[in-house]
């Protein structure tokens, strides 16, 4: 729009009737975080994995340090912007290769959140299975199920429609709070602790591993920017919904992991998660408030992993047909399904991978939720956490050349700080991944994975640098995404 | 974009709009009526003649875009594409080139041709000139462009030659490629919107 602009226009007035306002943004944002998925399947296996108790403590700093990162990344969102908003503020910021090696691990990352998901739908969906029809099928072939499912619909582009997923939302927020009632109101003989929210409960050995699913648990915050130019104002919208989702979700994530402790007390609820698995939550919802209500929350489980599988799917098919539409990838990544307008290259590609996981995993008999479900959304957690720090510095470097009006904080001080913190917890996160992947200290596995990321990281700055010297025409649209073909003129 | 027989869609709806709403300012361009320009970075409707265009519905098109110049051809095909199925359907029922929609007891029938092969004859123009690799005439050519731009050739035409494809859009003058570029950069973001 342009600054001449005086008088009301009646084709923006008409354009803005479909626009978004801040609770649909926020719905889309907490949507993708999925908190009955979160709460009864990530936290669970946080305790049973690490060990680590200051999980809850872990929701309430994580969420300080992205708001943080926030104050950044919505000022940039006011100036640039962009669908694919990650690689599109690093090229913005710092250049086009800088760009192309953050879209590489952007896809990784979101791959294997994507992909971790099908780990969690087994044990989502085997409970209910057995207590209605008597069948107890392998977590594999539910997860086939859900794969073709997910594969199926995202082909027509089914997206969760916007009214289910409010009400699905709604309805597991109030479970969620219900349950973490339940739990209050039968506290452990010893007495309500809070333990979980003492930051030396956090920081133990093992401190970084609990970080990393936490992050996990966020994931989903940073779709809010790619809604900028759909939403009603961009200079409020979208930032009004970014920290409402992260607020939203720090303090429910938190109160409700720490509610899982009261019941068993805080030294009791390792065991607990260990023995139980993904059945704690509902076992404890069972004994505190009834059956119905247990299982009323595993039919919500169950629909909020297969809601949040088809959101991470078609997010990123999406990304993967806008870098398609820039030559970042082969051109028929681009390429559109004219009947039902989904980006059909990437979502097979989508579902392709997620065959292949579910046989190997299948195949070598490993456990689905801690060696799939968690390892990959750790490993997802730890890419989400690069590309937060690199974001924050290309906020840093582009407002350096320009501050365009925004103030100091905003613009230096904030994302300085984002980006100081969130190194810190990716090294905290680095030192513990043999807590992550369940191996011993000296296993070289621990080394090999966080390790792929430098090599997309490697592989995006070499195909950057084949594009400038072989397609600079190319080269010179990356970072626009679908505007890309236009060559970013309006 | 549609079967010529049975009008049955053969492209997404929200997809349809925009080709379409590229479609109606291809015929303002061809008429001599607007062009597009390049103005502050952006591009832009710049109005040639605002005479009659002796039509409805391109002479609502028309005045829109004199009452309000300071808009990007983007927001344009956006804002058109909101209403324009809806009002070209009118417009061929009321021309007689198509039946009137039928309704059957559930859903709403797709509006059929009239006459097929007067449906089928734009499409057998492309086909043929694609087979004998000989650029169509201007307008032609601008509905290959746009054809190309909604991903509807994938449906619609039997041949995919990526480099007749670029040479019939380089013969194009300018104005026209920037709608036809302007048409697939509103495409994809269809595509990439969660909506």
């Amino acid at each position: 729009m342009s600054l001449t602009e005086q008088r009301p226009s009646a084709v923006s007035a008409a354009l803005a009737e479909d626009r978004l306002g801040v609770p649909s943004v926020v719905f889309f944002v907490i949507s993708a975080a999925a908190p009955l998925m979160v709460v009864a399947g990530s936290v669970p296996t946080a305790y049973a994995v690490t060990g680590v108790l200051g999980v809850p403590f872990a929701f309430l700093l994580l969420g300080a340090i992205f708001a943080l990162f926030a104050v950044g990344y919505v000022t940039m969102a006011r100036h640039v912007v962009n669908a694919g908003a990650f690689y599109a503020y690093a090229t913005q910021g710092l250049g086009r290769t800088a760009g192309v090696a953050t879209a590489w691990v952007a896809l990784l990352a979101y791959n294997a959140l994507q992909l971790g998901l099908y780990g969690i739908i087994g044990s989502a969906a085997e409970p209910l299975l057995r207590d209605w029809f008597g069948l107890s099928p392998a977590w594999w072939v539910i997860a086939l199920v859900a794969w073709a499912l997910t594969g199926v619909l995202g082909l027509l582009r089914v997206d969760v429609n916007g009214k289910v997923l409010s009400v699905l939302l709604v309805s597991e927020i109030a479970v969620v709070l219900l349950f973490d009632l339940g739990d209050l109101f039968n506290a452990a003989p010893s007495g309500v602790s809070f333990t979980g929210f003492s930051p030396g409960s956090l920081f133990v050995p093992g401190v970084g591993a609990a970080l990393a699913t936490v992050v996990a648990g966020f994931a989903g915050f940073e779709s809010s920017v790619v809604f900028a130019e759909e939403s009603k104002d961009r200079n409020r919208t979208v930032p009004v919904a970014t920290y409402l989702g992260i607020a939203i979700i720090a303090i429910l994530y938190a109160i409700s992991a720490w509610a899982q402790t009261v019941p068993t007390g805080p030294d009791g609820v390792v065991k607990a998660a260990t023995d139980q698995g993904t059945g704690f939550v509902f076992a404890q919802a069972a004994d505190h408030l009834g059956s119905t209500v247990a299982t009323l929350g595993s039919v919500l489980f169950m629909t909020s992993s297969i809601a949040c599988m088809i959101a991470f799917h078609n997010t990123t098919a999406r990304y993967i047909f806008a870098l398609g539409r820039e030559n970042v990838l082969p051109s028929v990544f681009g390429r559109t399904s004219a009947r039902t307008a989904a980006p059909v290259a990437g979502s097979v590609l989508q579902t392709a991978l997620g065959l292949i996981v579910i046989v190997v995993y299948a195949v070598l008999g490993l456990d689905p939720v801690t060696k799939l479900f968690f390892t990959f959304g750790a490993f997802g957690g730890l890419g989400l956490l690069a590309l937060l720090a690199a974001t924050s510095i290309a906020v840093i470097a582009y407002f350096a050349r320009d501050s365009r009006g925004e103030t100091a904080w905003r613009t230096r001080v904030a994302p300085a700080l984002a980006t100081l913190a969130l190194f810190v917890i990716i090294g905290l996160t680095l030192m513990n991944f043999d807590t992550v992947l369940g191996v011993a200290p000296d296993s070289v596995l621990r080394w090999i994975l966080p390790s792929l990321f430098v090599v997309a990281i490697v592989f995006g700055v070499v195909w950057a640098r084949v594009l400038q010297a072989t397609r600079p025409e190319v080269y010179a649209n990356i970072g626009l995404g679908a505007q890309a073909v236009g060559g970013g003129r309006k | 974009m549609h079967d010529n027989g049975t009008g049955q869609p053969r492209l997404h709806p929200r997809l349809a709009s925009i080709g379409l709403a590229g479609a109606v300012l291809g015929e303002l361009m061809l008429a001599e009526r607007v062009t597009v320009e390049l103005a502050s970075g952006q591009d832009r409707l710049h109005v040639l003649a605002s005479d009659a265009t002796g039509e409805p519905l391109t002479q609502n098109v028309l005045d829109q875009i004199v009452a309000e110049p300071q808009h990007p051809l983007h927001t344009w095909l956006l804002f058109f594409a909101r209403t324009i199925y809806a009002d070209l359907r009118s417009r061929m029922i009321a021309a007689n080139l198509l039946h009137p929609p039928g309704r059957s007891l559930l859903k709403q029938q797709p509006a059929a041709p009239v006459d097929s092969n007067t449906a089928a004859w734009p499409r057998a123009r492309l086909t043929l000139a694609i087979q004998r690799r000989r650029p169509p005439a201007l307008r032609d050519c601008v509905l290959y462009g746009l054809c190309v731009a909604t991903g509807c050739d994938q449906q619609a035409l039997w041949e995919h030659d990526r480099e007749f494809q670029a040479a019939a859009t380089a013969i194009l003058p300018v104005p026209f490629r920037r709608l036809v570029v302007q048409t697939e950069v509103a495409i994809g973001e269809v595509v990439i919107s969660r909506r």
